[in-house]
C-alpha cells in the first residue's frame, strides 16, 4: 500500500512542482508574508506605546543628552548596507551559486552582529552611564522593551542565517578545520554541526524566505530609529 | 427510525417566547432602587429616551425580520407526504432587494444615529444656563469605598454623597488605586475613576430624593459590597447640612471625645469614654474625625448623621454597624479594615488592620456606640 | 505541495526513513504515539473538538457554579474571591479555550476538505498550534492548584487591577502566560490556514467557489493574525511590570491604565468576530443543505464578512464609551460601531433568502441554524442599543452587557458549532447522530438558554452590575436571578444530554453513508470517515456548489477526477518535534510564572530566570531538530477502485496538486 519516496536525479524538474500552488507563491514564502503582516502590528503596538509615553511625567532623562546619535547612526547604516548583503545572497542561492551565497550570507551575519554589538554597548552605556533601566521611568520601560524587541528579531535572524551559512559547509566540516580547539568551538559543534552538507538547490527558497524576514526587520528598524531617536532631535516634535 | 418531533421549530419558539414575556412581566422591577428605567434626572431621562428609541426600532425589524423569518419556516417547512426529492428553483440572489435592504438598515441606523450625538454632548457637556450655580465635588474611588470632597467648602465625607436638588452637580472622579466606575442609574450612566487621569460626570435631580449607586468596574474582592448613597436635598435643608458637616464633633485635645452634649449622648457616658479610647488606639490611624482631613481611610467626622455603613452594602443601624466592626471579614471580603493596608510588593504589612487588635467584644460595643456621638 | 519534492531528495529511497537526532522518526500512526506525532488535519481537528468540549464543560461547571451563588440574595455558597476567580476563568476559558478552539476544530477538519486540499499547507505547524492549545489550556487551569488560586481578575483584566500591589498572587502570572501561550496557537494555526486556502485549493476551485465555511476561516485567520500581536504586546508589558518592574500601566512611574484598555479591545474587538464569523460560516453551510438551495447573495454574504473583519477593527474603543473619552472619539466610534449593523444585518437578510422558496427539513442541525439566527438577531439588536454612548452608559459593566455577548457567543457561537457538530459528525465519525435525541438536546438548550439569559436583559436596565458576588433582596432583582439560574442549569443538561449522545453515537451509532444530508459541498464527495489521504483523486471543480451539481446539475458543470500518478499521493511524515516544541514553550512559561515568586513548601522566590532559558533552549533544539528532519513523506496508494471514474493523470505529474 505505501512506499517511500522515490528519488528524483534532476533537481531543476524538483523545482517545478513548488510553483504549482493556486497562486503560484511558494507556501513557505505565503506563510512568510502572513508573518510579517503579524509582525508589522507587534512592532506597530510597541511604537505606539513608546510614542504614547515618551513625554509623560517624569522624564528623568532627556533623550538627547543620553542618546549617541552618531554611533546609531552608524549602527542602522550597517544594518540597512546587511540588507544589501541579503539581497545578493539570495540573488547568489537562486544562480545556485554556493560559495558566492556563503560568502553573502557570512557579511550579513557579520554586519548583523556589528548592529547588536551597538545595540549591547548602547544598553551597557545608557544603565552604567545614563542610569536609565527599565524601571528608572516609564521612558525607560518602552525604549527597552522596544529596541530589545527589535534585538531580539535581528539576534534570531543572525541565527537563522548561521544556520542556512551552516548547511553550505560540506559535511563534518568543522571537525577537520578545527582540530585541536574542540573545545573553543563546542557549541557549534553541538549546534550547527549537524546541519552541514545539507543544502539543496531547492533550499534557495528557503533562504529567500530568511531574507524576507532580514529585510523586515532592517525596514522595522527604520521605522524605530526615526520614531525612537531622530524624533527627540526634531524641533517640530520636541514640545 | 424515532418518530421524529411533529412540532415546528415555530410553536416551540412562540411558547418560549410567551413564557419569557410572562417572566419578563413578573420580574420586571422598574422603580427598584438602582433601576435605568425610572430616571429621576435629565441625563438618565435623555439616556432612556434613548433607549426606549432603539428598543421601539428594533421592535419594527424584529416583527419584520423575525416575521419574514417565521413565515419563511411556515410557508416552506417539509409537509408531511411532500416528494423529499422536490428540488426547489435554484435562485442565486437578487442584488437590487438586497441592496435595497442595505439602504433600508442604513436609514434606520440615521434615526438613532442623531439623538445618540445629542446624548453623547448632553453628557459631557454642562448647559450653560445650569453652570453658574453648579455644585462641584470631588469624588475618589478606593477598595472598597467613596471619598466625597466638597472643594468649595473644604470637608470631605463617605459614601454618601449629598447635593441640592435641582442643581447641576459636577463631580470630578478619580481613584487612587484601580479602576472603578461611578453609577447613579436614577440620575446618569457611569462614567469611570480611573487612576492618573481626572474624569467628569455631571447628574442633576429633577426633585429631593434618595438615591442609590454602585461601583459598576470590577474593582477586586469586595466589588459587589461597593455601593453609595446619594441624597438630593431641598435648598434650605442643603444648607443646614453644609452647615452640620463643616463642624468638628470632636475635641481637638486628642481625646476623641465627643463636642456632642453628653445627654444627647444616648448611651453611658463610661461606654463612650472607652469607645473613644478605643477608636483612639485602634481606628484613628486610618480614620479621621477632622471633617477637614482625608486619611486612609473613610472620614468618620460625621458619621452619626448618615443613612449607611460600609459603603451603602448596610443600613445604619446598630447591629449592622457592631457586625460590620466585630466581623468585618464576613461582611466585605478582603477589606483593609480588617486586612490592614500592604506595600507595593503587595506584601509586607505596613498599617496594621483589625486583625492585628483583637478588639474584646465589649470593646466593639464601646466604639460602635461612640460612632453614634459623631453628628 | 512544495513538501514532497524535498523529501525526495533528502531520502534517497530509504526502506527506513533518516535517523535525525536523538529520535527516530514515528511511523506507526495509531496509539499514543500515532497521536502524539500526528500531522494528519482530520486527528488534529478532532484533538482540538475533544480539547474545545473538556474546557466548554469544565467552563460550565464554573458558570453553574457562578449561577448557584447567584441564585439567591446575599447567599455564600462561594466566598468572593472564589467567585471572581470563578468568573475570570470561566470567561478565559469559554474565549480561548472552548469558542476558539472549536471552530479551529472544523478549520483544520472541515476546510482542507472543502477546498479538495490533502492536508494543510503545514502540518507539523499544524500540530503544533494543537499542542500550544492544549498546554495553554493546562497552564491557566494549574493556577488553581498553587498558592493564591486562579486569577481574580476579570477576563479584560484591566490594569492596574492586574498590578502585582493589588494582585500579588501567581494567579495573574498564569493568566498572563496562559494566555501568550494559546496566542501561540492561534497565531500558528492563522498563517497555515490563510496559505493553505489561498494556495492550496483544487484545480478550478476559485476565490468565488469556495464554500462559505471555508472563506470565513480565512477571513477569521487575518483577523487572528493581526489582532493577537496587540494582545501580546499588552501582555510582555504587564508581565514585565509585574516581574521587571516597569511602568507601562503603574501611574507611579507615569504610565496609563487607559493603555491596557486600548491595546486590550484593539485585539479584543475583532476576538469577537473571530469567535462569531466561523459561526455565521457554518450557519451559511447548513442553511442551504436543508433547504435544498443555494446560499443566497453568495458574493455580497462574502463580501459582508470582510467587511466586518475590517470594522472589527475601527470600533475598539465602544468597550470604553464610560471611560472618558472625547466627544469626538466617543462619536465616531460610535456611529462606526453602528454601521456593523449593515453586513451584520445583510447576512440575516440573506440567510432568510436562502431558506425563501426552498423546502426546509427540520433536522437537529437545521433546528439549530434557525435558532442561531434568532439569538443571533437579539444580541444583534441589544448590540444595537450599546453602540449608542448615552445608552451604553446606563448599560456598560452590567447584565445587559452580559445577557448581549451570551446571546452572541451562545446563542451566536455555540450554537452554530453545536449546527455544526451535528452536521458534520457523521462526517468525522462514520456514524450518525439520532435525530430524536439531537431535537430534545436543541429544545433543551434553546429554551434554557433562553430562560437564563432574557431576564438578565432586565437586571441590567434595572441596575445589577456585572462581577458582583452577590446583592441585596431590596434591589428587586431576586425573580430574575432565580429563573436564571434555573435557565443556566436546563442549558447545561442539554449540553450534557449532547455529549452522552456524542460518546454513544461515535461506538454504537448507525453507519453513515458518504452523503447523509444531500448536502453541496466537496467534503461531502469523500468517505465518511475521509481516507488518511481525503481525496483518492484530485477533484478539479466547475462549480460552486460542485456535490450538488455532481448529483443534480447539468453535465457541464460535473466535477472531474484525475487519477494519482505512479508515485500515488504524497503524505507528510510524523513527527515528534512540535509536541517537543511546545513542551519547551510550556516550561519557558510556567518558568516566568515562578520567576521570583514564591514556591509552594518554601514561601522563599527561589527561581530567576533558569526555567525560563531552560524552556527556551528545548523550544530551540525543537524548532532546529525540526528543521533538520524536513517535512519527509511517504507514497500511498489508494485501491484503484476508489478512483475508477477519474481520468489519468498527466505523464509529468507527481501525483499530487
Amino acid at each position: 500500500m505505501s512506499s517511500h519516496a522515490a528519488t528524483t536525479d534532476d533537481p531543476h524538474a524538483a523545482l517545478a512542482p513548488l510553483k504549482k500552488t493556486s497562486t503560484g507563491v511558494e507556501n513557505k514564502k505565503l506563510a512568510m508574508w502572513a508573518f510579517l503582516a503579524s509582525d508589522c502590528m507587534f512592532f506597530g503596538t510597541l511604537i505606539s506605546t513608546h510614542l504614547i509615553y515618551r513625554k509623560v511625567y517624569p522624564t528623568v532623562v532627556e533623550p538627547t543628552e543620553i542618546f549617541d546619535i552618531e554611533l546609531t547612526a552608524f549602527s542602522s547604516f550597517i544594518l540597512l548596507m546587511s540588507s544589501l548583503l541579503m539581497a545578493l545572497s539570495v540573488s547568489a542561492a537562486h544562480k545556485g551559486n554556493i560559495a558566492g551565497m556563503r560568502r553573502f550570507l557570512l557579511g550579513t551575519i557579520f554586519f548583523g552582529l556589528i548592529f547588536l554589538s551597538g545595540q549591547v554597548y548602547e544598553f551597557n552605556h545608557f544603565v552604567r552611564e545614563s542610569g536609565l533601566t527599565l524601571s528608572s521611568s516609564v521612558f525607560g520601560s518602552t525604549f527597552y522593551v522596544l529596541t530589545g524587541t527589535h534585538g531580539v528579531h535581528v539576534a534570531l535572524g543572525v541565527l537563522w542565517l548561521s544556520c542556512w551559512t551552516a548547511c553550505t559547509l560540506p559535511k563534518d566540516w568543522a571537525w577537520y578545520t578545527l582540530k585541536g580547539r574542540r573545545f573553543l568551538w563546542l557549541p557549534f559543534r553541538v549546534v550547527f554541526a549537524p546541519m552541514t552538507g545539507r543544502y539543496k538547490h531547492e533550499n534557495a527558497l528557503d533562504v529567500e524566505v530568511a531574507g524576507l524576514y532580514w529585510h523586515f526587520v532592517d525596514v522595522v528598524w527604520i521605522v524605530i530609529f526615526t520614531a525612537v531617536y531622530l524624533v527627540e532631535y526634531l524641533p517640530v516634535f520636541g514640545f | 427510525m424515532r418518530p421524529r418531533i411533529r412540532t415546528p421549530f415555530l410553536v416551540a419558539a412562540g411558547i418560549a417566547g410567551a413564557l419569557l414575556l410572562l417572566l419578563a412581566g413578573c420580574s420586571l422591577n422598574i422603580e427598584g432602587q438602582q433601576s435605568a428605567l425610572d430616571p429621576k434626572g435629565p441625563i438618565a431621562k435623555n439616556q432612556y429616551d434613548i433607549f426606549m428609541l432603539i428598543l421601539y426600532v428594533t421592535l419594527f425589524i424584529f416583527v419584520t425580520v423575525g416575521g419574514a423569518l417565521a413565515w419563511v419556516l411556515w410557508k416552506f417547512r417539509q409537509r408531511k407526504g411532500d416528494d423529499p426529492n422536490f428540488i426547489p428553483p435554484q435562485s442565486h440572489g437578487h442584488p437590487m432587494l438586497e441592496m435595497g435592504l442595505v439602504i433600508a438598515s442604513a436609514a434606520l441606523l440615521v434615526i438613532i444615529a442623531i439623538p445618540t450625538f445629542g446624548g453623547i454632548i448632553l453628557k459631557k457637556v454642562v448647559p450653560d444656563e445650569l453652570l453658574e450655580n453648579a455644585v462641584e465635588i470631588n469624588a475618589t474611588g478606593f477598595q472598597w469605598w467613596w471619598a466625597f470632597e466638597y472643594p468649595d467648602y473644604g470637608f470631605y465625607t463617605a459614601n454618601e454623597i449629598v447635593f441640592p436638588a435641582g442643581r447641576a452637580i459636577k463631580i470630578n472622579l478619580r481613584s487612587d488605586d484601580v479602576i472603578h466606575s461611578f453609577w447613579l442609574p436614577k440620575l446618569a450612566g457611569k462614567v469611570d475613576l480611573i487612576p492618573g487621569q481626572e474624569n467628569f460626570i455631571w447628574i442633576l435631580a429633577d426633585e429631593p430624593g434618595y438615591f442609590w449607586g454602585q461601583c459598576a468596574e470590577f474593582c477586586g474582592d469586595s466589588h459587589a459590597y461597593m455601593l453609595f448613597r446619594a441624597i438630593a436635598l431641598p435648598e434650605d435643608e442643603w444648607e443646614q447640612w453644609l452647615e452640620d458637616q463643616q463642624r468638628d464633633t470632636v475635641k481637638d485635645d486628642g481625646s476623641f471625645e465627643p463636642l456632642l452634649a453628653r445627654e444627647d449622648w444616648g448611651y453611658p457616658e463610661d461606654k463612650i469614654l472607652k469607645g473613644a479610647e478605643v477608636f483612639r488606639q485602634a481606628c484613628a490611624g486610618c480614620h479621621s474625625v477632622n471633617p477637614r482631613q482625608q486619611t486612609n481611610g473613610p472620614n468618620l467626622a460625621h458619621f452619626g448623621s448618615r443613612t449607611s455603613v460600609a459603603a451603602g452594602w448596610y443600613e445604619n443601624e446598630y447591629d449592622l454597624l457592631y457586625k460590620w466592626i466585630r466581623e468585618p471579614e464576613n461582611v466585605k471580603p478582603g477589606n483593609f479594615m480588617y486586612r490592614g493596608f500592604l506595600d507595593r510588593d503587595g506584601r509586607t504589612v505596613i498599617m496594621p488592620g483589625l486583625k492585628d487588635y483583637d478588639l474584646s467584644d465589649e470593646e466593639v460595643h464601646a466604639v460602635t456606640a461612640y460612632l453614634y456621638t459623631l453628628r | 505541495m512544495a513538501s514532497t519534492v524535498e523529501t525526495e531528495h533528502h531520502a534517497p529511497a530509504p526502506a527506513e526513513p533518516v535517523r535525525d537526532g536523538i529520535w527516530r522518526r514515528p511511523l506507526k500512526n495509531t496509539g499514543l504515539v500515532g497521536f502524539l506525532t500526528t500531522v494528519d488535519h482530520k486527528k488534529i481537528g478532532i484533538g482540538y473538538a475533544v480539547g474545545a468540549l473538556f474546557f466548554l464543560i469544565l467552563g460550565g461547571i464554573e458558570a453553574l457554579i457562578i449561577r448557584a451563588q447567584l441564585m439567591y440574595p446575599e447567599q455564600e455558597v462561594i466566598s468572593a474571591r472564589t467567585y471572581n476567580q470563578l468568573f475570570t476563568m470561566h470567561g478565559t476559558t469559554m474565549i480561548f479555550l472552548a469558542v476558539m478552539p472549536l471552530s479551529a476544530a472544523f478549520f483544520n477538519y472541515i476546510m482542507p476538505l472543502q477546498i479538495g486540499a490533502r492536508d494543510v499547507a503545514f502540518p507539523r505547524m499544524n500540530a503544533l498550534g494543537l499542542w500550544c492549545f492544549l498546554l495553554g489550556g493546562v497552564i491557566l487551569n494549574l493556577s488553581w492548584f498553587f498558592p493564591g488560586g486562579a486569577p481574580a481578575i476579570g477576563w479584560f483584566a484591566y490594569a492596574p487591577l492586574t498590578d502585582r500591589q493589588y494582585s500579588p498572587e501567581m494567579g495573574t502570572d498564569f493568566w498572563i502566560m496562559g494566555l501568550q501561550i494559546l496566542g501561540i496557537a492561534s497565531l500558528v494555526g492563522a498563517f497555515n490556514f490563510i496559505t493553505t486556502i489561498v494556495n492550496m485549493r483544487a484545480p478550478g476551485m476559485s476565490m468565488m467557489r469556495l464554500p462559505l465555511f471555508t472563506w470565513m476561516t480565512l477571513i477569521t485567520s487575518f483577523l487572528i493574525i493581526l489582532a493577537f500581536p496587540a494582545i501580546t504586546i499588552a501582555l510582555i508589558e504587564l508581565m514585565f511590570d509585574r516581574h521587571f518592574g516597569t511602568y507601562f500601566f503603574n501611574v507611579e512611574g507615569g504610565g496609563k491604565p487607559i493603555l491596557w484598555q486600548h491595546l486590550f479591545w484593539i485585539f479584543g474587538h475583532p476576538e469577537v468576530y473571530i469567535l462569531i464569523l466561523p459561526a455565521m460560516g457554518i450557519i451559511s453551510e447548513i442553511l442551504p443543505v436543508f433547504s435544498r438551495k443555494p446560499l443566497f447573495g453568495y458574493p455580497l454574504i462574502v463580501f459582508s464578512g470582510a467587511v466586518i473583519g475590517f470594522l472589527g477593527f475601527a470600533v475598539w474603543s465602544h468597550h470604553m464609551f464610560t471611560t472618558g473619552l472625547g466627544v469626538v472619539a466617543t462619536t465616531a466610534f460610535a456611529f462606526l460601531t453602528m454601521l456593523i449593523a449593515i453586513p451584520t444585518g445583510v447576512k440575516i437578510f440573506n440567510w432568510i433568502g436562502t431558506m425563501w422558496g426552498g423546502r426546509i427539513r427540520f433536522t437537529t442541525p437545521m433546528l439549530f441554524s434557525v435558532g442561531f439566527i434568532w439569538m443571533f438577531m437579539m444580541g444583534g439588536f441589544t448590540g444595537i442599543m450599546h453602540s449608542s454612548p448615552p445608552v451604553d452608559a446606563q448599560q456598560q459593566d452590567t447584565y445587559f452587557v452580559v445577557a448581549h455577548f451570551h446571546y452572541v457567543l451562545i446563542g451566536g457561537s455555540i450554537f452554530a458549532l453545536f449546527a455544526g457538530m451535528y452536521y458534520w459528525f457523521p462526517k468525522v465519525t462514520g456514524r450518525l447522530m439520532d435525530d430524536f435525541v439531537g431535537k430534545i438536546v436543541f429544545y433543551l438548550m434553546f429554551i434554557g438558554f433562553n430562560l437564563a439569559f432574557f431576564p438578565m436583559h432586565i437586571l441590567g436596565m434595572t441596575g445589577m452590575p456585572r462581577r458582583t458576588h452577590t446583592y441585596k433582596s431590596e434591589m428587586g432583582w431576586d425573580q430574575s436571578n432565580f429563573w436564571s439560574t434555573i435557565g443556566a442549569f436546563i442549558l447545561g443538561i442539554g449540553i450534557l444530554i449532547f455529549v452522552i449522545q456524542a460518546i454513544h453515537a461515535y461506538y454504537k451509532g448507525k453507519k453513515s453513508p458518504k452523503d447523509p444530508w444531500d448536502s453541496r459541498t466537496l467534503e461531502w464527495d469523500t468517505e465518511s470517515p475521509p481516507k488518511e489521504y481525503n481525496f483518492p483523486y484530485t477533484p478539479v471543480i466547475h462549480a460552486r456548489d460542485q456535490v450538488w451539481e455532481d448529483k443534480y446539475g447539468v453535465e457541464a458543470k460535473r466535477m472531474e477526477k484525475i487519477a494519482p500518478g505512479e508515485h500515488g499521493i504524497h503524505m507528510p511524515d510524523q513527527s515528534w518535534w512540535p509536541l517537543i516544541t511546545s513542551i519547551g514553550l510550556f516550561i519557558a512559561c510556567l518558568g516566568m510564572v515562578f520567576h521570583k515568586q514564591p514556591v509552594p513548601m518554601t514561601s522563599e522566590a527561589v527561581f530567576g530566570l533558569e526555567i525560563v532559558i531552560a524552556g527556551l533552549l528545548l523550544t530551540f533544539y525543537g524548532i532546529a531538530a525540526w528543521a533538520l528532519e524536513g517535512p519527509g513523506g511517504f507514497h500511498l496508494h489508494p485501491d484503484p477502485a476508489e478512483y475508477a471514474d477519474a481520468m489519468p493523470a498527466p505523464e509529468d505529474d507527481h501525483g499530487h496538486h
